[in-house]
């Protein structure tokens, strides 16, 4: 083995040195190192054994459906622990390829899988000056329409016939639907019977119960249900499938590594609670620690941060806008959009999804109108857009919006929930990918769910918007504070995508143009306890993260319309849905998702979060993820897609082979024709 | 004249057969015949109603068609403009600010705001370097910095890292959710629970989830925030009964009850919506009275434990265990996992059905990440210590004892707060020029021995007299002096402009267990001091 230093810490396909090395402020924690120790021998033992199986690969044929397992286990190691007395040939828990002696990966490959060639990246970014391009959408044979509009009918026909036969024949099913002695039924059978006859036939796509680290696997609870999905019982085995569901667009849901250690020490450090509101004795060090990092993260002045997601919107947006005001809102967004505007008593007023003439009529509109009746004109317009649809994978059309800003003087809202983190060659979201100031948007808000792997939510934007929110928004004097191992996985997220900057020596400081956004954050800008890997430090890991997404994304995208599938969205965008209209087709395609050698779990969206013809499966992709694990996921969907007729775009095709093949030049490709 | 009518001939024939065809083809559709005869009879009886409801089902169909994209353009208001008017209209246009810059009060109000540097507990160090005794933050049973706890979370965070990644539809569920939702349920003695990601989150979600509008839904006027931006957005018909008097209550009920029997309405979902210990005044409910009354009237009961979960009983369980009431006889008991378990998060527990809606209809819960495993985790651990420790319940209530022992007999300060609470507030005392006795808290007699106040109005009747601004500050000066002597307490922060109706400035007590009663009497004289030395000198 060449000596790690010779390598350097900048590979570009961030191999990080086998050694263990000294952390920036601390020595590494016995436990880490004992982690790390037992990591090493496992791999050995996996190279190992996965040799052995490439071997016998084309004479065996095994099952391999699930990784049944009960043993529990609660050492670090657990899915190591696990897997290594089962054949197992899915590549879900080691690598198929072994990996050479030169190649030591520090991640256990089923949180976040070995990857070490170095083509497969690309840098996320748009070109500047050229204009947003989706991909058209497709309307689908018009036999499609007519099937899935029939399915439906089909559908809402028979579960009324089996009401009404059910009703008489076991009403004791129906009581609690039903009013009885003197109360109504909390859910009338008329409102629960989409829910009833629709979606409980598929219910049991949903809510999975699921353990261990939602990384690049997640180990799935199995389940069975006897009464067709009114109930569940747990079967007692375990099913470990690639993971292509979770919002871990970073990878960063991960048991092991710097993140987990800082958590680690954080919890040693502060325990688990902080108890109580910000405004009310439940502010801590490290929230005005995150928040600092947070702004210089986004490039604002300021920012505020919240301990849920959808609590962000809901409780701040009531403080940006009042009657009076009118807040233009993207038909597709979110519900904590809607419902924080519901709250906020402003005037509302829809455009079509990402239509940027619609909103310029609309905007022509609104103003010249002035408020409804009175016609005086409104106090103030604010624009709610996200940055990427998690539902449709389309980008919002920034350029354009920024434009308009400067005719029509609304303010701008972007909720970055999905696109902080996965966009942009410094992963600093929509704007980064734009390549824009981001102080040019009033107010950039995001979630720390999707990308950072941990909870809650930030605004940010200038010091007087953020003051003003701190007063007088919901959540600073009403709800609980982020806890403290939440906070602290924030930080070693967002240093880990940033890199740190280290003062040369003690005195100095670093020079604020190299911080100076999209810049390093300084190393006095993080809690001095915080154990940091030198990948962190020099944002190689981060850096490694976000161009294993751009390509994963990129990839999949292309490859699935090469391959005949209508999809939508953006090329960049990691959340990738693919159309599948017939309701009957959602289910079937998840279960044999679920049920293939190497399991995959999907998720799949329909009305009422789709329009009625629209339903959908939807792939989110990660940096955890490899170039076997797409092409996995490509086998899977032609070979389902062949089965379910889904190939229904029109445009040249190539075979599944061929495109595994060109993977690096389909994702380079500037334009895709 | 013949040949046109000839040559109109093949029209009339084919229009002739296209309404056959269109009759037959009508006739074939399941369920025609219904709405042709329905059609028929309500011509029969009244011709008239036919065209107005010819006039309603377009109506409908409009309104359908129209209700995502709205335009005005067809409105009587609509004005219409050409392009050069609606361009000059633009450029004139200028907005307000985004946001108004705080006033020096405001800035000074956040910059007293106490930061504490490292853990949180009983005794924590400020970033000013100061060491305090902690009467302020939320942790009653002491559990924030348990050790178990602690060691727990790390195991966890090997396991399961640390976000879920996902909302509980879409693999986010974990079997530690499961788990705690499950310990929840068999603490509380119901049939299931579910958890949300935040506890401020929760209420709002579940009354939505169940309210809608045309529903009614009775509720205390002194309810907390959380509760009033639910009733927002549910949209229902809200009616008030005077805070925490159940005597008030039963004439709303009445009251209702008597107008939809006048009316002759359709029965329609009902709810009492309360607190058990009050966030505003740390007043508690009489539940057994609340419960008699709802199955009285055939309400069901939304039961907010926020603050009395995990802080009164004798071993945490809140308000049912204090009362000894079943919690089955509670629809939704809404709680904290944050607060009353020293975690993250917020539950409603309540039979399966009442469960197992949330799960699709309860906003907060569908559209959000789910909880951390760790905190789950933390959660449950928190459950099984206080089960099997309820000596940690007993010091809590001795402390409360203690500290109310000191402070009842302050003349500067009213407390309103129920002596079992475990939060106190403390109300300034100030003579005023107006009322001869206007501090004393709201009592039941006072307000029901008068007139009904309006139950369409969250303002009663006979609204208690205050100087805000002038109590405000004294309160606040007092919070300072407290901190300058090694005290940490804090004013009960309320968002006054838009609190439906105005909350009396207090400060507010969390008592601890985590605090011996040595340092509860130390805490509590300081805080006597700085009340007699500050409000007392203005009397
Ligand atoms: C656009 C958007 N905003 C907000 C949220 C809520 O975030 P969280 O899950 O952290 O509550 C989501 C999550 O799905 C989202 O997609």
């Amino acid at each position: 083995m060449p000596s790690p230093n010779s390598r350097g810490t900048s590979s570009p396909i961030a191999l990080i040195p086998a050694s263990p090395t000294a952390s920036l402020f601390r020595k590494k924690s016995p436990s880490a190192m004992s982690t790390a120790a037992s990591y090493l021998s496992a791999v050995s033992q996996a190279d190992a054994r996965a040799r052995k199986l490439t071997d016998a690969d084309s004479t065996t044929s095994t099952p391999a459906l699930s990784l049944s397992s009960s043993v529990t286990s609660s050492s670090a190691d657990t899915i190591l622990n696990e897997t290594s007395f089962h054949a197992n040939d899915d590549g879900l828990s080691y690598p198929k390829v072994p990996p050479t002696s030169e190649q030591v990966f520090q991640t256990v490959h089923s949180e976040f899988g070995h990857c070490g060639n170095g083509s497969f990246r690309f840098n996320s970014g748009h070109q500047k000056g050229e204009p947003l391009k989706g991909v058209e959408e497709q309307e689908p044979p018009h036999f499609v329409l007519l099937t899935t509009y029939l399915s439906y009918l089909l559908l809402i026909i028979l579960g009324h016939i089996r009401d009404f036969v059910g009703k008489r024949i076991r009403p004791a099913a129906y009581k609690h639907l039903m009013n009885q002695d003197g109360y109504m039924a909390l859910n009338s059978d008329f409102d629960s019977f989409y829910t009833r006859r629709l979606k409980m036939r598929i219910d049991d796509c949903f809510s999975q119960p699921t353990t261990g680290v939602p990384g690049r696997t997640i180990l799935l609870l199995d389940r069975s249900s006897p009464d067709y999905n009114l109930t569940y019982v747990p079967t007692g085995t375990r099913t470990r499938a690639l993971n292509v569901s979770s919002y871990n667009y970073l990878g960063f849901a991960q048991g092991s590594g710097g993140c987990a250690d800082a958590v680690e020490e954080s919890i040693n450090k502060y325990g688990v609670a902080a108890c109580g509101t910000r405004l009310e004795a439940g502010s801590l060090d490290l929230h005005v620690q995150t928040e600092a990092l947070v702004a210089r993260f986004i490039g604002m002045e300021d920012s505020l941060i919240s301990s849920m997601g959808f609590a962000t919107n809901s409780t701040i947006i009531p403080a940006l806008v009042s009657k009076g005001c009118l807040v233009i809102s993207d038909e597709l967004n979110h519900a904590s959009i809607r419902f924080g505007v519901r709250l906020s008593g402003a005037n509302v007023r829809m455009f079509k999804h990402n239509n940027m003439e619609a909103l310029e009529q609309l905007l022509r509109e609104v103003i010249s109108q002035g408020q409804p009746k009175t016609h005086r004109p409104w106090k103030k317009i604010l624009l709610i857009v996200e940055g990427l649809y998690s539902m449709e994978g389309t980008l919002v059309n920034l350029p354009v919006i920024l434009e308009l800003k400067k005719k029509y003087k609304f303010y701008v809202f972007i909720d970055e929930a999905h696109s902080v983190g996965a966009l942009g060659p410094h992963g600093r979201g929509i704007c980064d990918y734009f390549d824009i100031n981001p102080r040019s948007v009033d107010i950039l808000m995001g979630t720390f769910t999707k990308s950072f792997g941990a909870a809650g939510g930030y605004i940010a934007g200038n010091k007087n918007i953020i003051d003003r929110l701190r007063v007088s928004g919901h959540t600073g004097t009403y709800t609980e504070v982020m806890t403290p191992p939440v906070l602290t996985q924030i930080m070693a997220s967002m240093a880990s995508i940033m890199g740190v900057a280290v003062p040369q020596d003690n005195k100095s400081v670093v020079p604020a143009h190299v911080l100076a956004y999209p810049g390093p954050a300084p190393s006095t800008a993080l809690p001095t306890w915080m154990p940091l890997v030198p990948a962190m430090i020099d944002g190689s890991d981060g850096k490694m993260r976000l161009r294993r997404l751009a390509f994963n994304a990129r990839y999949l995208n292309r490859a699935l319309r090469r391959l005949g599938f209508i999809t939508f969205g953006h090329d960049d965008s990691p959340v990738v849905p693919l159309l599948l209209f017939n309701p009957g087709k959602m289910p079937v395609f998840a279960r044999l998702m679920r049920t293939r050698a190497t399991p995959i779990v999907v998720v799949i969206v329909a009305y009422p979060a789709t329009s009625l013809i629209t339903s959908r499966v939807r792939f989110c992709l990660s940096a955890s993820h490899t170039k076997e694990d797409i092409d996995t996921l490509l086998t899977a969907c032609d070979e389902i897609g062949d089965l379910l007729d889904l190939k229904q775009a029109i445009g040249e095709r190539w075979p599944l082979k061929e495109i595994m093949d060109r993977a690096v030049e389909i994702v380079n490709m500037k334009e895709m024709p | 004249m013949s040949t046109t009518t000839a040559a109109l001939e093949p029209v009339f024939t084919f229009l002739s057969y296209s309404y056959a065809t269109l009759e037959t083809s009508f006739y074939k559709i399941p369920g025609s015949h219904v709405i042709a005869r329905y059609v028929r009879s309500s011509h029969q009886n009244d011709p008239g109603r036919t065209v107005l409801e010819i006039m309603l089902f377009i109506f409908a169909v409009r309104t359908l068609l129209q209700s995502r994209t709205r335009a005005d353009h067809s409105g009587k208001h609509f004005i219409k403009f050409d392009e050069k008017e609606i361009n000059d209209l633009v450029e004139e246009w200028s907005p307000e600010p985004l946001a108004a810059d705080l006033t020096p009060h405001e800035q000074a109000e956040l910059a007293a705001v106490p930061v504490i540097s490292g853990p949180t507990g009983p005794k924590p160090k400020l970033i000013t370097g100061k060491t305090v005794l902690n009467l302020a933050s939320y942790n009653f049973t002491g559990l924030a910095g348990n050790e178990t706890i602690n060691e727990k979370a790390v195991e966890v965070l090997r396991k399961y890292g640390l976000g879920s990644c996902g909302p509980p539809g879409f693999y986010g569920t974990q079997d530690v959710h499961i788990q705690l939702e499950k310990d929840i349920a068999d603490f509380l003695g119901t049939e299931s629970a579910i958890l949300y990601a935040q506890a401020f989150s929760t209420i709002p979600s579940v009354i939505s989830a169940f309210s809608k509008r045309g529903d009614i839904i009775v509720a205390d006027r002194g309810v907390n925030f959380a509760i009033q931006k639910g009733l927002q957005i549910s949209r229902s018909t809200i009616r008030w009964y005077d805070h925490n008097d159940l005597h008030s209550l039963e004439q709303v009920l009445e009251s209702v009850e008597r107008e939809r029997r006048k009316k002759n309405l359709p029965l329609t979902r009902r709810f009492i919506i309360t607190e058990g210990i009050f966030d505003h005044d740390g007043l508690i409910s009489d539940l057994p009275k609340l419960v008699e009354l709802k199955n009285k009237y055939k309400y069901r009961l939304v039961l907010d434990e926020s603050i009395s979960f995990g802080s009164v009983g004798r071993t945490g369980r809140g308000l049912t265990e204090l009362f000894n009431v079943p919690a089955t006889q509670v629809d939704m008991l809404v709680g904290s996992v944050a607060t009353g378990l020293a975690s993250g998060g917020g539950f409603c527990a309540g039979t399966c059905h009442v469960v197992n809606h949330q799960r699709i209809n309860g906003t907060s819960f569908v559209f959000s990440a789910a909880m951390p495993a760790m905190l789950a985790v933390a959660g449950s651990e928190g459950i099984n210590i206080l089960r099997n420790t309820p000596s940690i319940l007993t010091t809590l209530h001795e402390n409360v004892r203690a500290i109310r022992a000191i402070l009842d007999k302050v003349d500067a300060i009213t407390i309103p707060s129920h002596p079992a609470s475990a939060t106190i507030h403390l109300h300034a005392r100030i003579p005023s020029p107006t009322h001869l006795s206007p501090n004393a808290p709201p009592s039941p007699s006072l307000s029901s021995s008068g007139k009904l106040s309006n139950p369409l109005s969250v303002i009663p009747r006979d609204p208690p007299y205050y100087d805000y601004d002038l109590e405000e500050k004294l309160l606040q000066d007092v919070v300072d002096e407290c901190l300058a002597q090694g005290v940490m307490v804090t004013r009960s922060k309320t968002l006054r402009k838009q609190e439906l109706a105005e909350v009396r400035p207090s400060i507010r007590l969390a008592v601890t267990a985590a605090l011996s009663r040595k340092d509860c009497e130390k805490a509590a004289n300081v805080i006597k001091a700085a009340c007699t030395k500050i409000i007392g000198k203005r009397r």
